[in-house]
């Protein structure tokens, strides 16, 4: 298995070298930069992480080719390979819907957006191949039209933490007939926890409720979440996403989106993704909130010996 | 007057680094790195990596363009940029290369209203509290950052005609310039009317002058200039050409020539006038007394430009050294 975090792009830069240094030590195998219209922007943000770390692999993404090109995209490898060796790792996919809206690109108004994030992973491969550079593209997916154009890409990066859902995705990518990526991991808010911090569990919540909230209707309906979720998302269409909406969001679904797992009940979750197949885990917000977060994702991993 | 290197996204990885590793130790003011569009590089990246293999230096984007990317990207990438090393990046803006857009097709509309929306765009992200932004020109919805900018990232405009020029005046804290002395006179002189008119501080704003400089062993090394003068001289609008006094048939000559027989070739039908209109070339020594000559005029800031030389590291060595040695 492959452990990674992602780190918190709204930190001030300082604050992000030092959770990438940290993490390297801690020996986690990736850190991910993710690339959000609201935060900094993620290239730079990964170039100063691998600029004081030597071995640990660096993720830039998820980043929507809606919002950059796949030539901005392959250029921004391009200079990190070259600059820091070739350690990086690139995640596509449509992206947030609701934070692109809010920087001009309307993803409801493009037809074929699967298409579009396929041509994009064709562009920067080429454009990579051409220079010489070895970077993975993974696909960050959720619902079934960009599942099924999982098996072109290196892996895929499923954006929620229940079995149940994963299980279903990768039974949508097998029933594209096309295989299955080489591969499979999770890209999901977490929070591992030692001595738990009800400030964290608090931040895990919102992350989780995010994701949920942005998920497709069919992913939704599919797993008959969709009626429930549908007071919180009324709320969010007139005022900003705070705490009385988060009320409206269940708890049970909470879950499906966020893994909130103590030292002790981490093993039983990992060994539940080994039997889906799955060999990669990146732990997103809150758990790349301070070092001592990082630090108890740590220990947690080195008492199940990864 | 200051004397800084110019690098751009075409260069590798390993000049850049080469440059940058040695910025501090020859004692230059400043790194420019200007975007060549569509070049393997990726301006924010390659700036970051000058940044953090400097600690003295002044390292700035001269230029990025605001028309092949959101301002929300620039804006991001500023303000992690500025957080590597507060107080010595730079942004420079400008609306790009007029051959590398048509070969994306992309049109040049408003440049100005773009550039002036732009530059008040980013300050108000960078300056933002907690408020949402909205801008229906740059389509910005409810748009609410969540980095505390930095307020003061300094916006230079590389501009070359005159509308540009005046809106640098009066909105950046620098323009960066680039062209035939007699044009850099009138650009810099028609800038320091509209500041005086529109009552701002003289003072407050660098003029900085970018220059294709090759430092030349012998007349063989000639080659290598005429090339750089092809591609500035035909990516060069007419208004400078008129007001530098630059004949434009001279200059179609030789667009006519790149697009028939490519740029090497192209380099042949380069004149002598225009290599000294467009580019600074001789021995250490005398590149560097008439980057001198410019201070006369108002210029705050050199930038040593590529081609540099055929032996480049040497070239920039050599020049640094000449300048200090003065």
């Amino acid at each position: 298995m492959m452990f990674g975090i992602s780190l918190n792009v709204n930190d001030p830069v300082s604050e992000t070298l030092a959770k990438g240094m940290s993490a390297e030590r801690l020996g986690l195998d990736y850190v991910w930069a993710a690339d959000l219209p609201s935060q900094r922007y993620a290239p730079v943000v990964a170039a100063v992480v691998a600029s004081a770390t030597h071995e640990i692999r660096v993720g830039l993404g998820l980043i929507s080719p809606f919002l950059h090109t796949p030539q901005q995209i392959a250029s921004s490898l391009t200079t990190l390979a070259e600059s820091y060796g070739s350690r990086f790792d690139v995640c596509i996919g449509p992206g947030d819907r609701d934070e692109l809206l809010r920087v001009g690109v309307d993803l409801d108004a493009v037809r074929g957006i699967s298409q579009h994030v396929l041509n994009a992973r064709r562009e920067i491969h080429k454009l990579l191949k051409e220079r010489g550079l070895e970077c993975r593209i993974w696909l960050g997916a959720q619902g079934p039209a960009i599942l099924r154009i999982a098996p072109a890409f290196d892996g895929v990066l499923l954006n929620y933490s229940s079995p149940t859902m994963l299980r279903w995705a990768l039974e949508v990518i097998r029933a594209a007939k096309d295989g299955i990526p080489n591969l499979l991991g999770v890209f999901a808010p977490s929070y591992v926890y030692g001595d738990f911090d009800p400030n964290i569990h608090r931040m895990l919540q919102f992350a989780s409720a995010t994701v949920a909230l942005g998920t497709s209707d069919y992913v939704l309906r599919r797993f008959s979440l969709l009626e429930s979720l549908q007071p919180a998302r009324k709320e969010l269409l007139c005022r900003t996403f705070d705490s009385s909406i988060l009320r409206l969001v269940p708890p049970d679904i909470i879950e499906k989106f966020g893994i909130f797992k103590s030292h002790d009940e981490l093993s039983a979750y990992v060994d539940e993704l080994k039997r889906l197949g799955i060999e990669h885990v990146v732990f997103s917000h809150p758990q790349g909130h301070s070092i001592e977060t990082i630090k108890e994702l740590a220990t947690a991993l080195r008492q199940i010996g990864a | 007057m200051n004397l800084s290197v110019g690098l751009t996204t075409s260069a590798s990885i390993e000049k850049m680094k080469s440059v940058a590793d040695r910025a501090d130790s020859l004692g230059l003011y400043g790194v420019w790195l200007g975007e060549d569009i569509g070049r393997p590089q990726e301006i924010f990246t390659a700036t970051s990596l000058i940044l953090l293999r400097t600690r003295k230096a002044k390292v700035g984007i001269g230029v990025a363009s605001p028309l092949i990317r959101n301002v929300t990207t620039i804006a991001r990438a500023a303000t992690a940029l500025s957080e590597i090393s507060p107080d010595r990046f730079r942004l420079g803006l400008g609306i790009g290369g007029i051959q590398d857009l048509a070969s994306m097709g992309i049109r040049i509309e408003k440049p100005v209203d773009l550039m002036r929306k732009t530059i008040t765009t980013l300050r108000a992200i960078w300056e933002n509290q907690g408020q949402s932004i909205d801008d229906e020109e740059l389509r910005l919805s409810s748009y609410r950052p969540r980095f505390n900018g930095s307020g003061d990232i300094p916006i230079f405009i590389g501009a070359r005609g005159p509308k540009l020029l005046a809106l640098a005046a009066v909105i950046a804290d620098g323009v960066i310039l680039s062209g035939p002395r007699r044009y850099v006179q009138e650009s810099i002189k028609m800038i320091k009317e509209k500041r005086v008119s529109s009552k701002l501080n003289k003072s407050n704003f660098s003029f900085v002058l970018w220059v294709p400089t090759a430092v030349l062993r012998d007349s063989s090394d000639l080659g290598l200039v005429k090339q750089t003068v092809a591609v500035v001289a035909v990516d060069t609008p007419d208004t400078v050409l008129r007001q530098a006094d630059v004949s434009r048939d001279e200059v179609e000559l030789v667009r006519s020539a790149i697009s028939r027989y490519g740029l090497k070739e192209a380099a042949k039908s380069v004149s002598d006038n225009l290599v000294g209109q467009f580019c600074m070339s001789g021995d250490a020594e005398s590149i560097c007394e008439t980057f001198r000559g410019y201070s006369s005029l108002g210029v705050d800031e050199v930038v040593f430009g590529p081609p540099y030389g055929i032996d480049s590291q040497h070239a920039i060595s050599e020049v640094a050294k000449a300048w200090r040695r003065a």
